[in-house]
């Protein structure tokens, strides 16, 4: 007889026999597994014929569900690829290609206890909501001051992770939407801690730049499904036209801009520093910790940055087009909360920060959505997969050149509005190392031409 | 603890360590001057506060120390939104305003929005400028300080930049001197795993259950949360192994009490929290005047790789006797610890109060015979002296039988029975009974000691040499000579088979005589 039980993220066995995902525990006298492996250990134990002792579900209450979902063909192949993998799998599928509907009929298939892992407090709003409108029920969330166990239950990566002690043994199916964080140190562990044997990851990104997404096979599964935007784009997708749009600085700003680039360049140029590649430039951060002189080119450059992302003429160029887009629904993003307040304040436009409390944050969508606001300056919060449906027009006045966030960034204006094309409009400051950025960032996705989108 | 981006070391050949503040007078201005301008500031905007922090950042200290120094000043304050409208309310209804006449892209069209909202809300439109985000953090006002000397703000930097190092640990060791129930309730409630073992000291290591897999740095918060009930003793020293997440490198971090006290700042032991019951007991007991000394809170004792903490240890030579005073519990939680101290390296006895039972005493059935005293409001004397009692003769016992069989050739003149027992560690008693009762050849039992024939002889030579020129001798002569050999004059005359006659009561009367042969 082996008895299982459930300690803090990890299984623990007692009994004449170990398996092969235990390790002997010499601390506690026990053999010890990673939670993950739960399903594995018991099918091991099953088919070596050992009676058992299973204490390790604790498992919410099951709740009827009622599915009104209905699948498009691509959705339905997806799903049916992810069940012959024996529900374990990632989905590669575009924003706004309806990844959620999939993993809402993966649970109503499954009827399990079932926890969604997401990136952000919106999402969790905006998964409960799918949820109810779909499964019928209301889900528990934990994350965000709330923490309620349900049959179904959202929770944000962070409290998913802080949690795995307690909520680890709750859950038979996990779903990890935005899969691709999961790959960081720490969340990975999020995979690890939890015994849910059946897994499902959603991404539209699932390669990442350092490499770690290598690890997602082993903690989910193999990716199952991929499809890309320009296979979806017109058929399911509205498409999009991309421009750019170059200000000169004002002859005061191009000065100082000038004097402050001239330090970072003199301090790299004599230590013949060559900063290529993100990895340079980490090394380059470290550097700062300990020299003075580094700290300070760093800090010239970083105000050479602002100048040119918050140049007055940029502002002024924004005004020019939202006096002429004046009806269309328009997002407007930057890296810099100072930016976001100073465009709030000069148009009297709602802002969306870190800093913005949840209600109020909630308000602005709502509004949003119901065309009540028709602008919404934010900085990076609403950066993933949050549906703001029929935004038609859509600004980036600052960014740090990174691959995904330009494609999340255009995936929350891929919707389809009255058949109309969206339109994403890049404001870049002239000879600045502004544009080099934002080249890198347009270069990197090999079909999206800086011109046009694939129709 | 301080975020983990205002940490700075120095790292060397695989060791770790906080670039400390020192007491110098550099640092000790830096934090004075941020003190001060903390004062200044009630009343003011947070924005002002931190541009003086950046001004100071930039005039050539390290940022880092800085930065950490405001961070922590900054949770000794209250900032708060000190507007008598609710800005978020405000902004409702500027944006809608906004959402029907279009965003705000000519001056006009701005003036337009704000006067429709300030006349809506019959406030002027200045103050629709000033409130519109009086709430963000940067615009609140500092409400209240609470000050602190220099000196104790580097303290706590310090001890704050050593948790924020912890962070990354995968693996604490630690000893202290005292604390120690405080110390592992911590560790329970934290989700830590301990190891404990003795090497001279006792050593407790830490982890948690997900260690057993790999390096993980999942416990390392807890571990910083740990600290300070670690060094919160006389004596302590910290190890710990620190992920270092930058270069993906394992370093060894190590602090001691008697080197870096200081650094920390100077922290009480905290009052320790007798319960009544355990004052009482230790009150009764002490009046007793009993030849075990009581120990209150003393070290733990070692079961297995597990620990018990008692309350209290009743020492005397040669015997340890540990007692625990246990309030609620249930028959479950009893026959755990029972299980437990069954593990134990020393005899525990359980103080069991009845009154606060969960559970009917009679469900724990035939453990009963186990060494559990029940007690009302206070512990009985009675049953605790009773094991007390067997204790000392069953230590007795065990003393006995080993000294029968100690392989020890006396060769020295005289064996005093109380210092030959410290040199072995066992009780006086123990050695005076086994000697007594079996003295080894060529030596004589004196009441104090063992004396070698030979050297008996010799004194008695001695004395008889003296005797014969005069019949008698003098007592204090007498102890001349038995003392340069180390013995008392009492037992040798006494071995000897001599007499003291004594003149009234002066000693310097008393005389040696040699027995009369009777005929």
């Amino acid at each position: 007889m082996v008895r299982l039980w459930f300690d803090r993220g990890t299984i623990l066995l007692k009994g004449e026999v170990g398996t092969p995902y235990g390790k002997w525990d010499p601390r506690v006298g026990c053999y010890r597994a990673k939670a993950m492996h739960y399903g594995d250990i018991l099918a091991y134990l099953e088919e070596s014929q050992i009676p058992i002792q299973d204490e390790v579900k604790q498992l919410p209450p099951l709740e009827t569900l009622k599915s009104t979902v209905q699948l498009r063909p691509y959705q339905k192949e997806a799903l049916n690829k992810w069940r012959g993998a024996q529900m374990r799998g990632i989905l590669v599928l575009p924003t706004a290609a309806g990844k959620t509907y999939i993993a809402l009929e993966a649970i109503s298939f499954l009827r399990t206890q079932t926890l969604i892992v997401v990136p952000t407090l919106d999402l969790i709003d905006q998964w409960r909501s799918r949820v109810k409108e779909c499964l019928g029920v209301d889900a528990g969330a934990v994350g965000g001051g709330e923490s309620s166990v349900r049959m179904v239950t959202v929770a944000t990566y962070d409290s998913a992770y802080l949690q795995a002690e307690l909520l680890g043994s709750k859950f038979i199916f996990i779903i990890f939407d935005e899969v691709h964080h999961l790959a960081s140190p720490s969340y990975m562990q999020i995979a690890e801690m939890y015994i849910a044997p059946y897994r499902m990851g959603l991404t539209a990104t699932y390669e990442r730049l350092d490499e770690r997404h290598t690890l997602l096979p082993q903690l989910v599964g193999d990716p199952v499904y991929s499809v890309d935007v320009g296979e979806l784009t017109g058929k399911h997708l509205s498409s999009y036209t991309y421009e750019k749009l170059y200000v000169e600085l004002a002859p005061k700003e191009q000065r100082a801009y000038e004097n402050e680039m001239a330090v970072f360049r003199n301090y790299l140029g004599e230590k013949r520093i060559v900063l290529k590649s993100a990895k340079d430039f980490q090394r380059f951060i470290m550097i700062t910790g300990r020299d003075r002189r580094a700290r300070e080119a760093l800090l010239a450059r970083n105000r050479a940055l602002k100048i040119a992302l918050n140049s007055e003429e940029k502002v002024n160029l924004l005004a020019h087009q939202l006096e002429e887009h004046k009806k269309e629904k328009t997002l407007i993003f930057t890296l810099h909360n100072d930016l976001v307040y100073a465009i709030s304040r000069r148009f009297l436009i709602p802002a969306i920060t870190y800093q913005t409390p949840k209600e109020e944050r909630r308000h602005i969508l709502e509004n949003f959505r119901k065309g009540e606001y028709r602008t919404i300056v934010t900085s990076q919060v609403l950066d993933e997969g949050i549906d703001v449906p029929d935004a038609s027009v859509g600004y980036i006045l600052s960014g740090t050149g990174s691959t995904r966030e330009y494609i999340q960034r255009l995936g929350r204006l891929l919707r389809k509005f009255e058949g109309k094309q969206a339109r994403l409009v890049e404001i870049v400051s002239k000879e600045t190392v502004e544009v080099k950025i934002s080249r890198r960032r347009s270069q990197k996705k090999g079909e999206e031409k800086p011109s046009r989108a694939p129709q | 603890m301080l975020p983990s981006s205002l940490l700075t070391v120095w790292k060397r050949k695989g060791i770790i360590w906080p670039r400390y503040a020192k007491f110098s007078n550099d640092d000790l201005e830096v934090a004075k001057v941020l003190i001060e301008a903390y004062k200044r500031g009630l009343g003011e905007k947070k924005s002002v506060l931190k541009e003086f922090v950046g001004e100071l950042e930039d005039s050539g200290y390290d940022y880092h120390f800085v930065r950490g120094l405001s961070f922590l000043l900054d949770r000794r304050s209250v900032f708060k939104c000190n507007v008598k409208a609710n800005p978020s309310d405000l902004r409702r209804k500027l944006f809608q305003a906004t959402g029907e006449l279009g965003p705000a892209t000519t001056p006009e069209m701005r003036k337009r929005i704000i006067e429709r909202v300030a006349s809506e809300l019959k406030i002027p439109t200045g103050m629709i400028e000033e409130l519109l985000y009086a709430d963000l953090d940067s615009e609140l006002m500092m409400e209240k300080f609470d000050p602190l000397p220099p000196q104790e703000l580097l303290e706590k930097y310090n001890l704050s930049l050593t948790q924020t190092l912890l962070f990354d640990s995968t693996e604490l060791k630690f000893t202290a001197s005292a604390n120690w129930q405080k110390i592992f309730f911590a560790v329970k409630s934290l989700g830590l795993i301990y190891d404990a073992f003795k090497d001279g000291r006792l050593w407790v290591k830490i982890d948690g259950p997900a260690s057993l897999f790999k390096l993980s740095r999942r416990y390392g918060t807890a571990m910083a949360k740990l600290l300070p009930a670690i060094i919160a003793n006389s004596e302590w020293t910290v190890e710990a192994k620190i992920l270092w997440k930058y270069t993906n490198e394992i370093c060894d971090f190590k602090i001691e009490s008697w080197k870096h006290r200081a650094l920390l700042g100077s922290y009480k032991s905290p009052i320790s929290y007798d319960s009544v019951v355990e004052q009482d007991f230790a009150a009764r007991f002490q009046a007793l005047n009993s030849e075990w000394r009581l120990k209150r809170e003393p070290e733990p004792v070692l079961a297995g790789k597990k620990v018990i903490i008692p309350d209290f240890a009743f020492e005397r030579e040669g015997a340890k006797l540990y007692m625990e005073i246990v309030g609620f519990w249930t028959v479950d939680y009893l026959l755990r610890k029972i299980e437990k101290l069954k593990n134990a390296e020393a005899t525990i006895l359980v103080a069991v109060d009845e009154t606060l039972a969960c559970e009917r005493l009679s469900n724990l059935g035939k453990h009963t015979r186990l060494n559990i005293i029940y007690y009302r409001n206070r512990i009985p004397l009675a049953p605790v002296l009773r094991y007390l009692r067997d204790a000392s003769r069953e230590a007795n016992l065990k003393q006995t039988g080993f000294l029968k069989n100690l392989p020890v050739v006396f060769t020295e003149p005289y064996v005093e029975f109380e210092e030959f027992a410290a040199r072995i560690g066992v009780s006086a008693q123990a050695v005076r009974a086994t000697l007594t009762e079996k003295p080894p050849d060529n030596y004589i039992v004196l009441p104090k000691g063992l004396i070698r024939k030979d050297r008996l002889e010799q004194i008695k030579k001695r004395i008889d040499e003296q005797i014969g020129r005069s019949g008698g001798l003098p007592l204090l002569e007498a102890a001349g000579i038995t003392e340069r050999e180390g013995v008392d004059v009492t037992s040798a005359i006494e071995a000897l088979g001599y007499k003291i006659v004594w003149h009234g009561i002066n000693t310097e009367k008393a005389e040696v005589v040699k027995p009369q042969k009777s005929n």
